[in-house]
């Protein structure tokens, strides 16, 4: 994982994009 | 056929059959066709069953195999625990919990997770068996850094379910 290494420019693109992600699913589900 | 390699196959065939398992399962209790939520368990369970042993397959795509494998791991533990709190047993006692939730399914869902982790560290650490493991637990790949996942995951899910509402 070198190319998502701590606080790089990929790793909060990475985290970013699965916040969105997650909570997009959190408002999606719903039972 | 070396040991590395028939441990690997034991392994794969183990992450196969039981994510072919929760997959059925699931096929059975809901169907997609009732609820578009059904699609969760639908694509986590191709991904386990097709993609998963692919990328662990190979060990320039093994930490992918392994992140992709924990993360819907996290997933299906975070679907099925908001189903059981949706639907909380009446009443609440510890038997109830234990019995009457999703505890069960999310118990074995989690032994998916550590047979991928077993994948992982047998190419990563080796077959030696003195070797000391090293690390710091929090760190990646080691189990804080997952724990600390599931509790970040878990929280950005339920600000979505609590903040941005349907109207």
């Amino acid at each position: 994982m070198k190319r998502f290494k701590l606080f790089s420019l990929n790793w909060w693109l990475l985290h970013l994009l699965a916040i969105a992600f997650f909570f997009y699913l959190g408002h999606a589900v719903h039972f | 056929m070396t040991i590395r390699t028939y441990t690997k196959s034991i392994l794969l065939a183990a992450l196969v059959t039981l994510s072919l398992g929760g997959f059925l399962l699931h096929g059975r209790i809901h169907p997609v066709s009732e609820d578009p939520v059904h699609f969760i368990p639908l694509i986590s369970g191709l991904l386990s069953i097709l993609v998963i042993p692919l990328l662990f397959s190979f060990r320039k795509t093994i930490e992918y195999g392994y992140v992709l494998n924990g993360m819907v791991v996290i997933i299906g533990t975070i679907a099925m625990a908001h189903l059981s709190i949706v639907y909380w047993p009446a009443p609440a006692t510890v038997g109830s919990i234990i019995l009457k939730t999703t505890l069960a399914d999310i118990v074995i869902l989690w032994g998916k997770f550590f047979i991928g982790k077993a994948l992982f560290d047998l190419e990563f650490y080796g077959y030696d068996p003195g070797k000391t493991k090293k690390g710091k637990t929090y760190r990646y790949p080691n189990l804080g850094w997952w724990l600390i996942h599931l509790a970040a995951i878990s929280l950005v899910y339920l600000l979505g379910n609590l903040l941005w509402r349907h109207v």
